[in-house]
């Protein structure tokens, strides 16, 4: 049986590390990221019979989880450093992400369920689908925000490159 | 909107992918890692709980086994948790002393302060402070509302989860408090604070007898 497990997590584990780990480098600094996706391949290779034929999405779910509880002990370890040295100890490791500020300032301003609709959709590529398993939602329920995400954050676009003048607006995207 | 709308704005959305500019990891580090990860599983198969180090039941366990009121003498259960855990007092069982650890992990969710929620508490009393050395605070109980009394109270914490503790409950020699305990586990979040008159209601309620 154990051999089995090995062989299974040996099929499916090395095509889920890349897309794991490109996850996490978009959620948080890179140490944080390189604990989190060993612990995320950790509970996969655990529960490799739970492990779903298109386990990509499932392992997103997992990684999510993974890195919000990493996250709350985060903040309580800076607490209390903080605390002890009387000092922040505050890091903030923003990816190195090319500066699309008009884009960033939209997604910040939307409600951060949809802005991490929009992110997996467009950063990890999934469908509406694979989108509910990561979310935990349905199908259905899915798509509809997803449709609605689009919609809020072109308003938001729109809104800010408005505001922001010319210079920052983009060809077309007027009516 | 359109399909060319939205083909539009993932474009840009990607473009601005955090993880664009991230070179893929090399083979020979992936196989290692996934290595490990399978490596990891043989040493932790005896673990049902299918979290990953200090689950709750670890937390469930050790609170069995560490709550220690001097004279009911030491169990079998200890054995248990493995060497985690510092086997409390070397003996004296005449002395009365409850102990009580503070818990390591505060990510629980804060409930209110409430009478109902404190009935469930295994140890809560009244008590001053009368001794800090190092990580282990002793209170002498002047009221008992719940659990066996004892002559005093030690309530040990590594001194990083004590700092953590302060925060809502900061322990100084000579000052009264309220502390309510589950297990031997002191319950935080408003449940364990300096004495107050609006507490030691909540507490007289909760511990009518």
């Amino acid at each position: 049986m154990d051999e089995s497990r090995r062989e299974r997590f040996e099929a499916v584990a090395p095509g889920m590390v890349e897309p794991l780990r490109r996850f996490l480098a978009r959620r948080t600094d890179a140490a944080t990221a390189e604990d989190v996706l060993a612990e995320t391949l950790l509970v996969c290779w655990r529960r490799v019979e739970d492990l779903p034929d298109e386990p990509l999405p499932w392992a997103y779910a997992v990684a999510r989880n993974c890195l919000r509880n990493a996250q709350r002990s985060a903040h309580r370890q800076e607490r209390v450093a903080a605390r002890l040295a009387a000092q922040p100890t505050v890091e903030p490791t923003d990816p190195g992400a090319p500066d699309d500020t008009v884009l960033d300032d939209a997604l910040a301003r939307l409600r951060p369920d949809d802005a991490e609709l929009l992110r997996l959709w467009a950063w990890e590529q999934l469908t509406p689908a694979e989108i509910a398993t990561v979310l935990d939602i349905t199908a259905n329920a899915a798509s509809i925000r997803l449709h609605r995400a689009r919609e809020k954050l072109r308003d938001q676009l729109r809104k800010i490159e408005t505001a922001a003048g010319h210079e920052e607006s983009r060809e077309g995207r007027r009516p | 909107m359109t399909d060319v709308h939205d083909d539009e704005l993932r474009a840009r959305l990607r473009a601005s992918d955090p993880a664009g500019s991230l070179p893929p990891a090399a083979p020979h580090e992936v196989a290692r890692l996934l290595e490990d990860v399978m490596a990891t599983e043989l040493t932790t198969e005896t673990r049902e709980t299918g979290t990953h180090g200090r689950g709750p039941l670890t937390w469930l366990v050790a609170a069995a086994a560490v709550l220690v009121i001097a004279g009911v003498g030491f169990f079998g259960i200890h054995a248990l948790t493995g060497s985690d855990d510092v086997a409390t007092t070397g003996g004296d069982p005449a002395a009365s002393t409850t102990r009580l650890d503070v818990p390591a992990t505060g990510d629980a969710k804060c409930a209110v302060p409430s009478a109902e929620l404190l009935a469930s508490a295994d140890v809560a009393f009244d008590g001053t402070v009368t001794g800090i050395v190092g990580d282990q605070v002793t209170l002498e109980p002047t009221h008992w509302y719940a659990g066996d009394p004892t002559d005093t109270v030690v309530v040990t914490a590594p001194s990083k989860q004590m700092q953590d503790v302060a925060s809502g409950v900061e322990f100084r020699t000579g000052e009264r408090y309220l502390v309510s305990a589950s297990g031997d586990q002191v319950s935080l979040c408003g449940f364990s604070a300096p004495y107050s008159d609006e507490l030691a209601a909540i507490f007289a309620e909760a511990f009518p007898g």
